[in-house]
């Protein structure tokens, strides 16, 4: 599946995008492993005690998950997943 | 008083006349203050049918209580009089350092009356105020009058002034103030062009009192920590600007594209904040008190667009970007220094742009008709000349000067014309977000964002997250986000902080402050109340439930590509819901019950 970085998780992978092959039957699986591989700086955006930070968005083939199954959301080889940090703006 | 100065200045430019008059307690606390106080005194002082560029209408300069104060991110001002581009009341509000200077000089509003016979600008010190000539002023830019000023008045004096577009009465003209921060909306700068008037220069050495002193300590301290440590308010958008917004709108479908033809365009990350802060980025900048820093001090240096100032912001990115079809952010950042120095709203000028390049790429307008720009879409050299020559008011950039409906008007198509009440709509696609769309078309001053941002709920997911696509409980969303909008603009605070607080802390700030007992309730209340004056004026004005729509694309042309393909917006839907939920009738006047609620009866 293809993942995409923005803001600051693009200073914490040094990627905006990339071809991720591990096998992630869901948004939970991702993030786990996506973790593990980047660390802190890209953990503190994203989860909380193992869950969805609070204003973490993340699009699966354009849906965010909060819409969705949340973390629990699946996924397959073909997902097109967008990961951002908090934001704001207007 | 406290919070307030207590004192209005009023300067009849006509006459020379110059008084000032006491700020009525009750009329303070009950509109607060900027957006609020301005449009109580234009209800009762002039005539809503008042042609914006004539003699009679005013053009009242007004801060709020917490203006000047210490609160966090709490410098801002509004400039309110009739706008010339909408026809509605009209509140553009800004920030920078002008707004508390004007308190510090003695004053919570001046009203400007009347039409001076040759160019002038207003020189306040303290309580010693002089019109002085500004012929040796006209004709030239925001810079060039900024400097000039301060070398021949005072070099901290804080300048708000017009630049050619102003002074051209461009229906999109801004009021500058702090050469880079603008009031920059319904086209404020051409109500002061019709004046003569070319700046205000502002220098004070007084002081904002406080009711309590510990209490307010205690609030601001709160309120601060509450928005650094926000995720969203305390880090991102000292990082990345507002601009940060262009991959998640694109990403969720609703970042409008060829003059909203779709909503979704594919090189949107080449415009975004990510890049922007990679390359032109030179530094974040804070207006006044500002805790949060969004601004953006920026240089170009490619030979082709080279300048340095500030910008963009998120909507002026994507309007110079996205809606023209454009991922050249040089191009783009040229086009913002060019709003600036010459006093463009860059909103309207974007979505003019953008009309006028699919009139052209209809075939509608001829390179004839544009003195021979190639005005297609991708043009990124013909976008940078189009605003060029607006800003200076020549060539082809006299039609587009006219704002985006008056000029598809000239050719006959008004329906290519993105705007609400004659007012070029933000970057946020309402087929791809119900809610904002709700909100743009009951706008009291017609195509923004800023006055019912569901961006945040309906998107970002700040406080919480709602369905986008959904309109279930839409009405009552955006009734109340226009309502706590009202409160904060009049209050002088910055739309930002709610990025970390809410009403129970403005009202904690303000009763401290004030001494008046806000609570969370009577906060929002003063702005139900804002919201439904400005109503009262527009229905004077003439303006009907049939003006609170939006362009039939909208409603009836899906999104074509991205994830939300095959969207329309749902407006007609929602709008009677939101009627009720305003306690409104069918036709969207209020009623007598809800006025008297008010206060307003």
């Amino acid at each position: 599946m293809k993942v995409s970085y923005f803001a600051l998780l693009r200073e914490a992978t040094k990627k905006r995008s990339e071809i991720w092959e591990r096998p992630a039957p869901t948004v939970r699986d991702l993030l786990r492993d996506l973790v593990a591989e980047y660390g802190p700086n890209f953990a503190r955006w994203i989860l909380k005690d193992g869950e969805l930070a609070g204003f973490a968005i993340i699009l699966v083939n354009g849906q965010d998950v909060r819409g969705l199954q949340g973390l629990d959301t699946p996924l397959t080889p073909d997902s097109d997943v967008f990961i951002f940090p908090p934001l704001a703006g207007g | 008083m406290h919070g307030w100065i207590g004192k209005i200045l009023r300067v009849d430019l006509g006459t020379g006349k110059i008084t000032t008059e006491a700020l009525k307690p009750d009329l303070a606390r009950d509109y607060i203050g900027a957006r609020g106080l301005g449009t109580k005194y234009m209800y009762d002082e002039v005539d809503p049918t008042v042609d914006p560029l004539s003699s009679a209408n005013k053009l009242i300069f007004a801060s709020g209580p917490m203006t000047g104060t210490f609160a966090p991110s709490a410098g801002r001002y509004d400039v309110v009089t009739k706008g010339p581009l909408t026809g509605t009341i009209a509140a553009s509000n800004s920030g920078g350092a002008w707004g508390p200077e004007l308190k510090y000089a003695g004053y919570d509003m001046l009203i400007l009356e009347g039409r001076a016979a040759k160019p002038v600008y207003l020189w306040i010190q303290d309580d010693k105020v002089e019109i002085r000539d500004a012929a040796h002023l006209w004709g030239k830019d925001v810079p060039e009058t900024t400097e000039t000023l301060n070398a021949e008045t005072a070099a901290d004096a804080k300048i708000a002034c017009i630049g050619p577009a102003g002074e051209k009465l461009s229906y999109i003209a801004s009021i500058m103030n702090d050469m880079q921060r603008a009031a920059g909306r319904t086209g404020v700068g051409a109500v002061m062009g019709s004046k003569n008037l070319k700046a205000v220069v502002v220098r004070g050495t007084g002081a904002v009192t406080v009711a309590d002193k510990e209490a307010f300590l205690a609030a601001v301290a709160k309120a601060s920590t509450m928005i650094k440590e926000h995720p969203v308010g305390g880090t991102g958008l000292r990082l990345y600007g507002t601009n940060v917004l262009v991959n998640i709108l694109n990403s969720v479908g609703g970042l409008p594209t060829g003059n909203f033809q779709d909503g979704h365009f594919p090189t949107a990350d080449k415009v975004g904040g990510e890049t922007l802060a990679a390359n032109q980025l030179q530094r974040p900048k804070g207006c006044f008190s500002c805790i949060i820093s969004c601004g953006r001090a920026t240089k170009v240096s490619n030979p082709k667009y080279k300048g340095e100032g500030e910008g963009p912001e998120y909507e002026t990115a994507w309007g110079f970007g996205p809606d023209c079809r454009i991922d050249d952010l040089d191009a783009v950042v040229k086009a913002n220094y060019y709003c600036n120095e010459y006093g463009l709203d860059t909103i309207s000028m974007g979505g003019t742009v953008a009309c006028a390049m699919e009139l052209f790429h209809r075939g509608i307008i001829t390179r004839d008709d544009t003195e021979g720009l190639e005005l297609d879409f991708g043009n990124a050299d013909a976008m940078v000349e189009a605003v060029r020559l607006t800003g200076l008011g020549q060539g082809f950039g006299k039609k587009l000067a006219l704002g985006s409906y008056r000029l598809a008007s000239l050719y006959g198509h008004p329906e290519l014309s993105m705007t609400v009440k004659k007012q070029e709509m933000p970057a946020y696609d309402p087929r791809a977000v119900q809610g904002i769309g709700l909100n743009y078309a009951t706008n009291n001053r017609g195509g923004c964002h800023v006055r019912g941002y569901t961006i945040s709920p309906e998107v970002l997911g700040v406080p919480v997250k709602v369905d986008k696509d959904s309109i279930d409980g839409k009405a009552e969303l955006v009734a109340l986000f226009q309502n706590l909008t009202a409160a904060l603009d009049s209050s002088g605070s910055c739309l930002f902080t709610t990025f970390g607080i809410g009403a129970p802390e403005f009202a904690e700030l303000m009763t401290a402050l004030t001494g008046f007992a806000y609570t969370g309730d009577s906060f929002i209340e003063a702005g139900e109340r804002v919201w439904n004056l400005e109503r009262l004026w527009n229905l004077k004005a003439g303006l009907t439930a049939a003006d609170d729509t939006l362009p039939p694309r909208l409603l009836n042309e899906p999104i074509v590509t991205g994830a939300s393909k095959g969207a329309v917006s749902r407006l007609p839907e929602m709008l009677p819901l939101y009627y009720g939920a305003r306690g409104w009738d069918a036709q969207g006047v209020p009623t007598k019950e809800k006025l008297s609620a008010l206060a307003l009866a």
